[in-house]
């Protein structure tokens, strides 16, 4: 289906008024408020505001929304709250499936992520534009959502092209359709979306070309400590680029009970803190920052791929674009791939 | 839906002070917490901070249970100021456990040292509750000196078993102590070996340094790789392979662990550490 992109907004307008629909907010992206910055942000909507759902992924990677810093997992009791994100990128969903997989299995739910799971709803939008750091494509992906999304939206010109993913996106389709003007997607119009697509692939494999390294990731494993040590010769350990990254799940389990009641409270950690492995008696698996800084890469390309069977990097590039110390992630795995020659 | 980080309270009843530096809490939970020798428990200090820690009693008492704990760290540093009557959380029990029915009929070979004799303890009085299913049970105890030797108290009983032989060796003897036991590495215990060790399983568990040349050693005398457990204490923050923190190459010490054979793990980058 189509609708008129004025038609949307109005929509996600309407969508803040609890008589229309039950959501508690409308989460989108907007522009950062430095204009120096192409930014975007996701941001909870006002009449007012001004948004972009169309440009590249946002700062804040989407598992914020389920996964978030720091939450009170007992006594559970999680705020009854109905989120509508808009303006999720392919990459984000596909870093989603990776933490559904970690955090809702046979094993083991996690009471806060899989709360957040069940009360939001997703639409997706395709990618107009690609940030610097951006490269799915090295990473087997699109650069806009093929699953994982209750809508997706394709922009073209002044309309949307609406896809459904799920019986709740198509309630909201249906729900949009009784309200605004919607025409079935001609053709045309999808063909012209395909093309549109397939230039922004084209442009991601441009800026990525001088970084494509081939998918046998276990070179990463196989090189020798002196590129790994080299490779991370300037970084801080910060933890920046775990905390971004929307596939990292580690978390730390503080108790904060007082009286007679046990709370706990989960926070994110780090791999790349000195303390993260360490067991009491000081000992720890990873004491060299070279070691935690190769852990990471070996966790997104080999680790989460045997436990998951996906990759654990969706190639959205903000560790790269919020590191301190200016390392680019590509050229890291492509410097390393490089140590080591392929056998075919 | 049951929450995964949900904390058992329980009731401190006893502390026994092992040795200057270890000291075993006998607490009872407010519901019993059945387990299986050879998984952990998350202990809870309120208001402090929790970590993982083997129970050290019999698996077939699940109402109360001893849990022993050397000094080392944050936590345990208030573990060691726990009284009689004080309130802890448990959270558990989570991990791997001993496979007792690959032990059935054997000549089984238990190797510890230090605070790795607490999930050993555990294994060997679960043993004991059926003694007679074992060929024999040879149980070799590190130390450092004397007076870090743990469970002093049990030892003579142990040693009335007919089938269970028990060795303990410590590294010294300082000035004024007396011992009239092995003195050496645990390891040097093994010259004294009288079990085929070609057919039958070992069990290690001690500080890293010890697990490592403790498996080297065995692996000389002729054990095989699928037939050396090892309790890998990791830091198993949450307990259920969620936090990660003890992630070993493509295990978690937790979920798949922490009891291992070495020939599963042996492939895997820094596991002594
Ligand atoms: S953000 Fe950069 S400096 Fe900080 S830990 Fe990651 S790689 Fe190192
Ligand atoms: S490793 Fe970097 S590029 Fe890959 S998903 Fe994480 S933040 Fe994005």
């Amino acid at each position: 289906m189509v609708i008129k992109v004025e038609d949307f907004f109005s929509f996600l307008h309407k969508c803040l008024d609890k008589t229309f629909h039950n959501f508690d907010q409308v989460v989108l992206p907007a522009p950062s408020r430095n204009p120096l910055l192409k930014n975007y942000y996701f941001t909870p909507m006002t009449q007012t505001g001004t948004y972009n759902l169309d440009s590249y992924r946002t700062v804040d990677p989407l598992k914020v929304f389920f996964f978030q810093p720091r939450e009170k997992m007992l006594p559970a009791g999680f705020p009854a709250i109905k989120r509508l994100i808009v303006g999720a990128k392919g990459c984000d969903l596909r870093a989603l499936h990776v933490l559904d997989q970690a955090m809702i299995n046979k094993d083991f739910v996690d009471p806060g992520y899989s709360h957040w799971r069940h009360s939001t709803t997703i639409i997706a939008t395709d990618c107009s534009e690609i940030a610097p750091t951006c490269h799915c494509t090295l990473t087997g992906g699109k650069p806009f959502a093929e699953a994982g999304f209750d809508l997706n939206l394709s922009r073209l010109g002044e309309q949307y092209r609406v896809t459904v993913g799920s019986d709740k996106g198509q309630e909201l389709l249906d729900l949009m359709a009784k309200n605004f003007s919607m025409q079935p997607a001609k053709e045309g119009i999808k063909s012209a979306i395909e093309k549109k697509r397939s230039e922004i692939i084209r442009l991601l494999h441009e800026q990525n070309r001088a970084f494509e390294r081939g998918d046998d990731y276990t070179r990463l494993q196989s090189s020798g400590k002196e590129n790994w040590n080299r490779e991370s010769l300037t970084c801080v350990g910060c933890g920046a680029c775990t905390h971004i990254c929307p596939t990292c799940y580690c978390l730390i389990l503080n108790d904060e009970t007082k009286a007679q009641q046990f709370v706990k409270v989960r926070s994110m950690d780090s791999c790349q803190l000195h303390g993260y492995a360490r067991v009491a008696g000081g000992g720890s698996p990873r004491p060299k920052m070279f070691q935690r800084f190769r852990n990471r890469y070996l966790c997104k390309f080999l680790f989460m791929h045997s436990n998951f069977g996906e990759l654990g990097c969706t190639g959205c590039g903000r560790c790269t674009e919020t590191c301190t110390a200016g390392i680019d992630f590509r050229q890291v795995v492509r410097n390393i791939s490089e140590t080591v020659a392929v056998v075919s | 839906m049951h929450n995964p980080y949900e904390v058992i309270p329980a009731t401190i009843y006893d502390v026994i002070q092992e040795s200057p530096l270890i000291r075993t809490l006998r607490v009872k939970p407010e519901r019993p917490i059945p387990f299986k020798t050879g998984q952990f428990i998350e202990l809870t200090i309120p208001g402090i901070g929790e970590g993982p820690f083997t129970p050290s009693s019999s698996h077939y008492i699940s109402e109360e249970m001893d849990i022993t704990i050397m000094k080392t760290g944050f936590v345990t540093e208030y573990v060691h100021k726990a009284q009689p009557g004080d309130q802890v959380g448990l959270r558990g029990p989570y991990g791997t456990r001993y496979p007792l029915e690959k032990f059935a009929g054997k000549d089984l070979l238990i190797l510890g040292g230090g605070c790795g004799l607490a999930p050993l303890r555990s294994l060997f009085l679960t043993l004991l509750h059926d003694v007679e299913k074992y060929n024999s049970i040879t149980f070799f105890a590190g130390a450092k000196t004397p007076q870090d030797c743990i469970y002093k108290d049990a030892v003579t009983e142990w040693r009335k078993y007919k089938n269970v032989r028990f060795l303990r060796s410590v590294d010294v003897v300082p000035a004024g102590e007396t011992w009239n036991e092995d003195v050496g590495l645990v390891t040097t215990l093994l010259k004294k070996l009288d079990i085929d060790p070609a057919h039958n399983p070992a069990v290690v568990c001690g500080p890293p340094i010890m697990m490592k040349f403790g498996t080297m050693d065995l692996l000389k005398y002729g054990y095989k790789d699928e037939n050396i457990y090892l309790s890998m204490e990791k830091k198993m923050y949450c307990g259920f392979g969620q936090c990660r923190h003890c992630v070993m190459g493509g295990y978690y010490a937790c979920k798949d662990g922490p009891v291992f054979t070495y020939a599963q793990i042996k492939n895997e980058e820094d596991i002594w550490e």
